[in-house]
């Protein structure tokens, strides 16, 4: 119908679509909320990168331990946070920590949606045995539980960050893999598609033209509503001992390293972990509010 | 479809889930060349000449000086056999079955108090919720169950042990029982209770209900925490099943019978909304395998899962390859049956 309109009028139309969009974002408080806090996370994590002089941060990579005082302090005006063992300043060490674990999570989050929704859309778009072979790979990646997995790769890679994320990727990607496959096995079915497909148009064009673009927008909920989730998962790891670099600064590590004083120095393991908790919420709240605006049932 | 005619299906179906699952394992282990293999399968402690003998009766055995596919159905065969390997780490060293033996009841006693746990916490809270919806008791339970879903597992572990156990004192958070209550039993030798190794029912066997309300002190905490960290989706999830069963037709109807709303909420709808419940039960059972391995650590609960990571830490090739094949045939098995109760219950799956 918008076809046959002229221009002026597709982009008017488009236009009050974006209108609607955002007051239906906006409409919800918690969304905004947690796009408030993301945005926090976000520009500490570029701070850290850029100058982190001006928050006072010299080495924006370490940790900088204190032996001479090694067991962890009270919260005071010093250190906001409190100390961890041994002698870290809390406070500027979760600063840094975001940086890391943001970089991570959406290196995760990223590698994992691309090949897996890569993979999801021409395993649904050609079918058949193919099809068939990709969702008994994602059975078995979903037969073991992901932390399990996680260690078993983890193990034969090695201990170190980088793998540590490249473990998680691995065991992400089956999930997009499937979510994907899903909507484009429904896309498929459209009309405009069998139309592009009766003008002759290429097999691999049909797939990246017209069945990716329109399968995208559920990813992008799936990725924004993951990203907690990863963030989550990683510091787990990091918490169990992925980690084998004593001075890296990292939300997982920084709990386990306060968790032999957790009866004399509680605020050592909370801090941590409650950054980490409301980086999810707020990632949670927003993916909400964002399928609040592409889910068009939701919108009236 | 007949109902054997499905079930037979599902199990066929399992076969080449089994098969990439034991390559899977097989492949990881082979990442850095055939050696692992052996690393796995050389008592650690053995040395000299009867390292070299073993070495050659090994490599004999597993045909390791041929393709890699002929390896993996030798490898296969001895899996089949009940021959896993070896491990060597601080908790145990020795054969990986004998292992298995010993920390798997804990990890099954643990996880299965957990289930019991978060169906008498959550089953009632996710109805409440949606029954009394936008009321203020909805509002919190939403709020709650939120934070609660974006903890980190180890966070509420902490959480639990400061308020409970730091702060409080009512409850032990370390172990499974106090080491000095059970130094003059019998039955409880090195650290290892006989003949369950699960101290919490060995005592009740033995009739030492001092030992027994020690050990349960003990297991209040983890299991508590492995319940809090999956209860929180079923909520949730409960919460909109519910819901949307009470918008349906034949609530209406029951309603405007005159029905008495318990009888509507309790009878007609409570049984339609657990529904959903049951595939979500294969969900939690990957949920609590996972999280046990968390739990387990922070409490030093001797299960699989802190035997997994005992492994982990140590560089233990028998131990991490033996627990991902463990973990993913109990999670196959689980995903299993709850497809069977599922065809069961719900005639439509089997069509």
């Amino acid at each position: 119908m918008s076809k046959k309109t002229s221009g002026g009028t597709v982009n008017t139309r488009r236009w009050d679509n974006i209108k609607l969009s955002f007051s239906v974002f906006f409409a919800n408080t918690a969304a905004v909320v947690g796009l408030i806090i993301v945005l926090v996370y976000l520009a500490d994590a570029f701070i850290m990168q850029i100058d982190p002089g001006l928050l006072g941060i010299t080495y924006a990579n370490t940790l900088v331990p204190n032996f001479l005082n090694p067991v962890p302090t009270a919260p005071s005006w010093q250190h906001p946070f409190g100390t961890t063992y041994p002698g870290v300043d809390l406070y500027t060490s979760t600063l840094k920590a975001i940086r890391i674990d943001l970089f991570y999570s959406f290196l995760v989050v990223g590698v994992g949606a691309v090949v897996g929704s890569v993979i999801g859309v021409i395993s649904a778009a050609i079918g058949g045995m193919m099809d068939e072979i990709v969702m008994r790979i994602t059975d078995i990646f979903f037969s073991i539980p992901y932390l399990i997995l996680a260690l078993a790769i983890g193990f034969i890679l090695g201990r170190t960050l980088m793998n540590m994320s490249l473990t998680l990727a691995l065991v992400w990607w089956p999930i997009y893999a499937r979510y994907t496959r899903s909507t484009t096995l429904s896309t498929k079915e459209f009309t405009f598609v069998e139309a592009a497909r009766a003008s002759g148009v290429s097999r691999i064009k049909i797939i990246f033209r017209h069945i990716l673009p329109n399968s995208l927008p559920p990813v992008f909920i799936q990725i924004s509503l993951d990203l907690g989730a990863i963030m989550v998962i990683f510091s787990t790891l990091a918490f169990i001992g992925f980690i084998t670099n004593a001075s890296v600064p990292e939300l997982g590590y920084l709990t386990s390293l306060g968790l032999n004083y957790v009866q004399i120095a509680p605020w050592a393991v909370i801090f941590p972990g409650v950054v980490i908790t409301i980086f999810a919420l707020a990632v949670n709240l927003l993916g909400d509010g964002l399928r609040d605006v592409i889910d068009p049932r939701r919108r009236s | 479809m007949n109902i054997w005619a499905y079930i037979i299906r599902r199990l066929l179906l399992l076969i080449p889930t089994l098969l990439g699952l034991t390559l899977l394992v097989f492949i990881l282990s082979h990442f850095s060349g055939n050696n692992i293999l052996l690393a796995t399968y050389l008592n650690p402690r053995l040395t000299g000449t009867a390292r070299q003998l073993l070495v050659q009766k090994l490599t004999a055995e597993f045909h390791l000086n041929q393709p890699i596919y002929v390896q993996y159905f030798y490898w296969l065969l001895q899996v089949l056999e009940g021959n896993w390997g070896f491990t060597n780490t601080p908790v145990f060293s020795g054969q990986v079955t004998a292992a298995i033996e010993l920390f798997l009841p804990n990890t099954v006693v643990l996880t299965v108090a957990a289930a019991i746990l978060i169906w008498i916490i959550g089953v009632p809270l996710g109805i409440y919720s949606a029954v009394s919806r936008d009321s203020a008791a909805d509002h919190i339970l939403r709020v709650g169950s939120f934070t609660l879903y974006a903890m980190p597992i180890y966070l509420i572990g902490i959480a639990l042990i400061i308020v409970l156990g730091v702060y409080f004192k009512v409850l032990p958070f370390s172990g499974v029982v106090s080491p000095t209550l059970v130094s003059s039993f019998s039955w409880y030798i090195n650290g290892i209770s006989y003949p369950t190794h699960v101290i919490l029912i060995d005592a009740l066997i033995h009739g030492a209900w001092g030992v027994a309300f020690d050990a349960f002190l003990h297991f209040i905490l983890p299991a508590l925490t492995l319940a809090l960290a999956i209860v929180a989706s079923i909520i949730r999830i409960l919460r909109s099943s519910m819901l949307e069963v009470l918008d349906q037709d034949y609530i209406r109807l029951a309603r405007s019978k005159g029905l008495p709303e318990r009888t509507v909420n309790n009878i007609h709808a409570q049984k339609n909304a657990l529904l959903p419940m049951i595939t979500l039960f294969g969900l939690t059972v990957a949920g609590l395998l996972g999280g046990a391995v968390v739990v387990e650590t922070i409490f030093s609960y001797p299960g699989i899962g802190y035997w997994t990571t005992q492994a982990f830490l140590n560089s233990d090739v028998g131990g991490i390859m033996a627990s991902t094949l463990l973990f993913g045939l109990i999670l196959v098995a689980a995903n299993l049956v709850v497809d069977v109760i599922y065809a069961f219950i719900d005639p439509r799956i089997r069509y």
